[in-house]
């Protein structure tokens, strides 16, 4: 490609600033990166893209040096080198903003922005410099940083997108040539994002490289020069944001058409029942606004960008984190579920995807670990051993569970078989609705294919089901409808043929 | 090594292999250690200790750094309490003994609200109550006098009742059997291991955590008092913190016997054979003339040796 004429670009013709190839990166058996390539020149902005899990945080981290690559090739100012820490990313002029904000809750405003390279006199702290230094970034966002917020305000007390602004300051001041910011904006409100947006421009007039990671398709067409799209942990391609649209983004993303049609798409519950469950306006930690029905035999998903509030509202409705705001009607009934107690007993169930925080007893029995619901249901007193193994079989057998015995302990088993015992553990009394939190995460795929076999079966015999899904294959290919959440709130419904990849991932990409 | 492996992870075997050997060597070291009437008497003094225990066990069990310091406090309140009440009367068990047990459900009861609704570390919140109950017991020292037991409760704890073994030894073997009972058999058993292995599950679960470790607290301050009451138709009238002795072994005990600090694992058999294991020690460490100081020294590295040998990495999460 031409380099556009209108940048710094001409004074290095053929040298990138960065440039990143093949780098790979797995996890155990979990490949996080296949083959990551990224070409950064001098004064662009640089966008990465790619759907949940495609690997764009990895790469960025493999730079900053907080990851080491298994494979590939990194090479700075046409010199290879190893960015074997963060230390040394510091040193070699890589500035870079974490997503999971990386701030001294403790300290003040001034502090974080000057920790990673704090002014001295000898062997103290020079607080007068510091408070120069920070000063000046703090300025930078004059205006816009809210109320309450000043350069000794402990970072404790600031709302989130105040913390962010911290960080944002605190990347600044590293005055790297190379800048790298993993989704700095997702907290943000537009008169911040203007102002980010202004001195990024700056910045790159003075020649330095901007990465930029944000999933608002508006704010990648307003700030960068050029995007690289990731897709299941490999680089498709680049190209210039003023030669695509972002349409053509998206494709790029989903991939070729083929992929469009997921296999076995399971047919849309023919009739669904009457409505079990019905929110309206529901607001609270994370999501706001969000009102449907959902009916029996019915099979509703969950989908967007990870973490649009779609466990908030599940878990709301569990009484994990109660709601703030809004009405939940339960077969009609108003119904507030204060905490999950009243919620198993009003015949919902929740499966979280954190099996491990969630869901296992760890160092207890698979009896143990199957029985808790039950005994709540029932009210039981006492724990007959023989009892509640005859009652647990039937719900271990419709998942093909497989286990030695009531009696060994849960960790012996497999993660897919965990999970299939914590489900179990809601099928001995069967609920009326069923709540599916990513439920799939870390297990293998013939678990999943048990468990949505059974989950189909289950709306089929009238159990009304949310299933919430970071693997959109996965949701396209089970849900009978499915709303898309973006920051917090339902902004599509798809249903019948619209059913695809490609409007699920234009509802999560669109700005909100 | 793999079979010494295997036995070490029994703990009930360990301890009684040890109380065996132990009883050996005392009656090595003193003719006469050994012999039935001394064993009894180590019985005696072993259910005491066991009694404390089965409350620290619970509350142990129960997980999130769970422990109960003044379980001491309460065994010497609630025996200058019973001391009081009866002053020697066989008339005054039955109001001594609903006193008492009322007293130790009250501390525990703050203990267990303090750790769950004040969300204080247990090891914090005991130690301030055991604070609380000692100065308590100077008051009242200050005040009235320290009582006599009862005769009947006397003859209870010292004097043989079925098969030649007092009523205390009947009822430390009946709490036995009602814990294990109430921890396999029972939901409220279930429910104990649970929160004390994944609270943050249990809860998601639908188990009443807060509900749980507020009745594991009260269990163990109603036992204490128990304790108390045995204790004082022992040694025939209180004197100043008689129970101070206790809070120690009753944590060594518990985890003697196998169960984790970390909570959630475990159970009360292996307790009352590490309460046992450790009384034949005391009695070792007494014949060989090692004071009170010298037994606090061996006991406290006997703990810590402890979770070296089993705790490794998991008796304590951080």
């Amino acid at each position: 490609m031409s380099p556009p004429p209108d940048q710094a670009l001409w004074d290095i013709p053929d040298m990138a600033k960065l440039s990143i190839s093949g780098v790979s990166k797995a996890y155990g058996a979990t490949v996080a990166l296949s083959h990551g390539d990224l070409d950064l020149e001098a004064g662009e902005v640089h966008v990465l893209i790619g759907s949940n899990g495609s690997g764009k945080s990895t790469l960025c981290k493999i730079v900053a040096g907080s990851v080491k690559p298994d494979k590939g090739k990194v090479v700075l100012d046409g010199a290879p080198v190893a960015v074997s820490g963060p230390r040394a990313a510091k040193a070699l002029g890589i500035g870079i903003f974490y997503q999971e904000l990386s701030l001294a809750a403790r300290r003040t405003v001034e502090e974080n922005i000057c920790l990673p390279d704090l002014p001295m006199t000898g062997p103290f702290v020079d607080r007068k410099a510091l408070s120069a230094r920070a000063a000046r970034y703090i300025a930078l966002f004059d205006g816009v940083t809210g109320e309450d917020f000043a350069a000794n305000t402990t970072v404790d007390v600031l709302r989130a997108d105040q913390r962010q602004l911290v960080e944002i300051m605190k990347t600044l001041a590293t005055e790297a040539p190379v800048l790298i910011f993993d989704e700095p904006t997702s907290a943000l409100d537009r008169t911040q994002v203007d102002r980010f947006f202004e001195i990024l421009r700056r910045l790159k007039g003075e020649g330095r490289a901007i990465v930029f990671i944000s999933h608002r398709m508006d704010e990648i067409f307003a700030i960068g020069d050029r995007v690289t799209v990731l897709r299941d942990g490999r680089t498709v391609g680049t190209t210039r944001i003023a030669d695509t649209s972002p349409a053509e983004v998206v494709r790029m993303m989903v991939g070729e058409e083929t992929s469009l049609v997921v296999p076995a798409q399971a047919e849309a519950a023919a009739s669904p029942g009457a409505v079990a469950l019905s929110l309206r306006g529901l607001s609270g930690k994370g999501f706001s606004e969000v009102s449907f029905d959902l009916r029996q035999g019915e099979i509703l998903g969950f989908g967007g960008l990870h973490g649009q509030g779609q466990s908030a509202v599940l878990r709301a409705l569990f009484g994990a984190a109660p709601a703030a705001a809004g009405d939940i009607a339960l077969d009609g009934q108003p119904f507030v579920p204060a905490n999950p107690r009243v919620a198993i007993r009003a015949g919902i169930a929740y499966v979280s995807g954190d099996r491990g925080r969630d869901g296992i007893i760890q160092g207890r029995t698979i009896l143990e670990n199957v029985t808790p619901i039950h005994f709540l249901r029932n009210r039981l007193k006492l724990a007959s051993a023989s009892t509640l193994r005859a009652k647990a079989t039937p719900a271990l057998a419709a998942l093909n569970t497989k286990f030695a015995g009531f009696s060994h302990p849960i960790g012996s088993l497999s993660g897919g078989n965990q999970q299939k015992i914590v489900i179990a553990r809601w099928l001995i009394d069967r609920p009326q609705v069923l709540l599916l939190d990513d439920p799939t995460k870390g297990i293998d795929l013939s678990a999943k294919a048990d468990l949505f076999a059974l989950v189909r079966k289950l709306a089929q015999e009238g159990m009304a089901i949310i299933l919430y899904s970071s693997e959109d294959v996965e949701l396209l290919a089970n849900a009978d409808r499915i709303l898309v959440f973006n920051a917090g709130r339902v902004t599509r419904e798809l249903t019948g043929t619209d059913r695809t990849r490609f409007h699920l991932y234009e509802a999560a990409y669109e700005a909100a | 090594m793999s079979m010494l492996a295997e036995i070490a992870k029994r703990p009930l075997v360990v301890a009684l292999v040890l109380i065996v050997l132990l009883l050996a060597a005392g009656e090595l070291l003193s003719p006469g250690f050994a012999s039935p009437t001394q064993i009894m008497r180590l019985l005696i003094v072993a259910a005491l200790l066991g009694i404390v225990a089965a409350g620290q066990n619970l509350v142990i069990l129960g997980g999130r750094e769970g422990i109960d310091l003044s379980v001491g406090g309460v065994v010497s309140l609630s025996a200058i309490i019973a001391g009081n009440l009866m002053n020697g009367a066989d008339s005054g068990i039955a109001l001594a003994i609903l006193g008492c047990v009322a007293t130790g459900a009250f501390f525990g009861l703050l203990n267990g609200l303090g750790v769950t609704l004040l969300r204080i570390p247990p090891l914090v919140m005991t130690l301030g109550m055991l604070g609380v109950l000692q100065g308590l017991l100077v008051v009242i020292r200050q005040g009235i006098p320290s009582g006599r037991a009862a005769p009947g409760l006397s003859q209870f704890v010292t004097q043989p009742f079925l098969f030649g073994l007092p009523g205390i030894i009947w009822l430390w073997v009946a709490i036995g059997l009602l814990l294990a009972f109430l921890l396999s058999r029972t939901v409220y058993g279930y429910r104990i291991y649970a929160i004390g292995s994944n609270e943050q599950a249990a809860r998601m679960a639908g188990v009443p955590v807060a509900t749980i470790r507020v009745s594991l607290f009260v269990l163990s301050g109603v036992f204490a008092a128990i304790a108390g009451i045995c204790l004082l138709g022992y040694s025939g009238s209180s004197f100043a913190n008689v129970g101070e002795q206790y809070m120690l072994p009753s944590i060594i005990a518990v985890v003697f016997g196998g169960t984790s600090l970390a909570g959630g694992k475990g159970g009360y058999t292996g307790t009352m054979a590490g309460a046992m294991m450790l009384t034949v020690l005391t009695g070792i460490l007494t014949t060989i003339n090692i004071d009170e100081s010298g037994r606090q020294m061996i006991f406290g590295a006997t703990l810590l040796l402890l979770m070296l040998f089993y705790g490794r990495g998991q008796a304590m999460r951080a």
